[in-house]
């Protein structure tokens, strides 16, 4: 069974009046022990889905699933304490921006102790749960890679740089040993060394303690290198998901395919100065969404069909949400041929 | 921190020789006689005239004459009243303390339901008791306080009888004045009828505090209302719940904390609007204070009076502002270190 499985997860959210689907009908799936990642551009709702299995949304958003189960469990039905305890122990979630993550007038000791749920410490006196705690501590700051810890220990946020936060951030995630690790973004503004050393932990992480991860982020080339299978979001709709060497060999959907020709990395042939291949237009704004598929006005292959939504349809584990993926055109074109 | 101590300090001793010079400079600029205005004695003959001069030091250059002020000032010799001829010093340690008790009371009332309330309030903000506790203190922001007081005044002792309309204690119980603080002093003293006595001491502060602390209540709810809103909405926030933290721990250990440490200077300042509108109320209901004894001395043209009374009111004040903002800057880790920098 699934770790984590959402189906059809629609979220309107409130854009002052009225009520606009911010996520329409997004499926996702993370299986035990897998890196699976959300890729989309800024804007196109994967923070909104971290936020909505976490249960971190305004009370008068209104959430409906198909689907938004935990190891079975239905997050949506459960109450907020059978949510808490789970949110305790099991998931446990980096942010994008860690230095605004923590609690600015605590220091990073008082935080990381604050984390350590009580079933994991001996039974004892409080000195001795004390000192448990700070082993604890160090121990968990020694794993993410992060040196002096004990001076690091007494700083304030505020005081500290910003990729040792992040690395305090997943030694905070840990603590709970959890079962899912959800990393929102956690390599936004970092420099390219300082992102190696975070994805190569969490990778490492991945493989030694088989924890599941579901790592939210724009940066194809980290996805390709770390990640086993990929969901692409586009406008709060899910385009395409599967493996991500398929997704790479053969993409299917127009939005995936223009997604890998705008990043160089991934074409060996490009000329120099050439131009790269992007999609015309831009990301629509909530207030103006187009009805049917939200790609429709930028798509290349878009027919009249297209103002409806596309039903996600699957081969082999690939599954897209389009009328006409880009498979199925080439075989059109052949018979046109003939 | 020695640093930071000795910049307040600095500033502390600046701003009060400031406001010493100040009072100093205003026996020359009151009108009248610089004597009389200094020493509050109008001198009947010459021989008198030349003593006092001779006294004050008149006769020497400006500079001797600050001088001897500022050792006046120090030895608690500050002249005398010009018009009960009595000593300024004695005369305001009997009225200051009377206006602090009626400050202290004012404040806490208004923490205590103030921040309560505003707390709750920015919680479950946009529901029927948040705007309920919203209005309230709309409502009672608007109210002016001298006008407030006379609506007490009127409701509460003229039409209703219930609460005593002016002074601290009733005639009967003659409180011995140690400390001027009322009901520590009935505390203190052996007198008969102490319980009675302290009663009715309560019963007579009501209607100032009342009336004192409803507009500071107001803004230390707004205050905090919107600090809990503001902070609740930050990222730690979210971060605390999805690490399954309790909603009490989130509320008072993360959020309550962060939500004060930027309000409690807002609302020490708050002090010195609450020290003037004591001296407002003071005068309506009476109130032996400073405020009152301030206003009488308007009225008579009592000159050395209202020269030192300024200058308490004043350097208390400054005093008060200045240690709030040590304290305050003191205890909050993110204001003035040094913030690192990042590529």
């Amino acid at each position: 069974m699934a770790l984590l499985d959402v189906k059809n997860l629609t979220l309107e959210i409130d854009t002052g009046g009225e009520f606009v689907k911010a996520l329409d009908k997004v499926s996702l799936m993370v299986e035990a022990g897998e890196i699976k990642a959300l890729v989309g551009e800024s804007g196109s709702g994967k923070s909104l889905i971290v936020r909505a299995i976490i249960g971190a949304i305004p009370d008068h958003w209104i959430i409906k699933a198909d689907r938004l189960t935990w190891k079975g469990q239905n997050l949506l039905a459960m109450s907020n304490e059978q949510r808490r305890v789970i949110m305790r122990r099991e998931i446990a979630v980096v942010f994008q921006d860690p230095t605004s993550s923590l609690d600015p007038s605590a220091t990073l000791r008082a935080q990381l102790e604050e984390s350590i749920p009580e079933e994991l410490l001996d039974k004892g006196m409080f000195w001795k749960r004390n000192k448990q705690r700070r082993e604890i501590a160090i121990g968990l700051m020694h794993k993410v890679g992060i040196k002096n810890q004990e001076s690091f220990m007494q700083r304030y946020p505020h005081e500290i740089p910003a990729d040792i936060a992040q690395k305090f951030m997943i030694a905070m995630a840990l603590v709970s040993e959890p079962e899912l690790l959800i990393a929102d973004d956690p390599t936004r503004s970092m420099e390219s060394t300082t992102k190696n050393q975070i994805l190569r932990l969490l990778s490492g992480l991945n493989e030694t303690k088989n924890l599941a991860i579901l790592f939210v982020s724009h940066d194809l080339l980290a996805i390709s290198s770390m990640a086993h299978t990929m969901t692409v979001l586009y406008c709060g709709q899910t385009v395409e998901s599967g493996r991500v060497k398929h997704l790479h060999r053969r993409p299917l959907h127009p939005y995936t395919k223009a997604l890998l020709d705008s990043a160089p990395s991934f074409q060996i042939n490009l000329p120099p100065k050439s131009h790269l291949v992007a999609l015309e237009g831009t990301i629509p704004t909530l207030q103006h969404l187009p009805i049917g598929c939200r790609l429709g006005p930028r798509c290349p292959n878009a027919r009249r069909e297209c103002v409806k939504v596309p039903e996600q349809r699957s081969i082999h584990h690939h599954s897209y949400s389009c009328h006409f993926p880009l498979h199925l055109l080439v075989e059109e074109k052949m018979e046109n041929k003939e | 921190m020695i640093n930071l101590l000795m910049r307040y300090v600095n500033l502390l001793v600046l701003t009060v020789s400031v406001l010493v010079i100040f009072s100093f400079s205003l026996a020359y600029l009151f009108p009248g006689d610089t004597l009389t205005n200094i020493s509050g004695i109008v001198p009947e003959t010459d021989a008198q005239r030349a003593a006092l001069e001779e006294a004050f030091k008149l006769n020497s250059s400006i500079f001797a004459q600050f001088w001897h002020y500022l050792e006046n000032l120090v030895s608690g010799n500050w002249g005398v009243s010009f018009t009960s001829q009595v000593g300024l010093f004695e005369q305001i340690s009997i009225a200051f303390p009377a206006s602090m008790e009626l400050t202290i009371y004012a404040l806490l009332v208004s923490i205590v339901v103030g921040i309560p309330l505003g707390f709750i309030g920015g919680i479950w903000h946009h529901k029927p008791f948040d705007f309920g506790v919203v209005s309230f203190s709309i409502v009672s922001y608007s109210f002016p306080v001298f006008w407030l007081a006379l609506i007490f005044i009127t409701i509460f002792s003229l039409q209703l009888g219930l609460l005593p309309l002016s002074g601290r204690v009733n005639l009967l119980y003659d409180v011995p004045h140690s400390s001027g603080f009322i009901l520590w002093d009935i505390w203190q003293s052996d007198i008969p009828n102490k319980y009675d006595a302290f009663i009715d001491a309560i019963r007579h502060l009501i209607l100032p505090t009342a009336s004192i602390a409803l507009v500071t209540t107001a803004i230390f709810i707004r205050f905090t209302r919107r600090a809990i809103m503001d902070e609740m909405e930050k990222g730690y926030i979210d971060a605390a719940k999805s690490r399954g933290f309790t909603t009490k721990q989130i509320f008072f250990k993360h959020g309550l904390r962060n939500a004060l440490v930027p309000i409690l200077p807002l609302m020490a300042m708050q002090v010195s609007t609450l020290i003037t509108n004591a001296m407002v109320v003071e005068t309506i209901f009476s109130w032996p204070g400073i405020g009152n004894w301030l206003i009488q001395a308007i009225y008579q043209r009592d000159y050395p009076a209202i020269r030192i009374g300024m200058l308490v009111v004043s350097v208390f004040v400054v005093t008060l502002t200045i240690t709030i903002e040590f304290i305050s800057r003191a205890i909050d880790p993110a204001r003035d270190k040094f913030e690192r920098a990042t590529i």
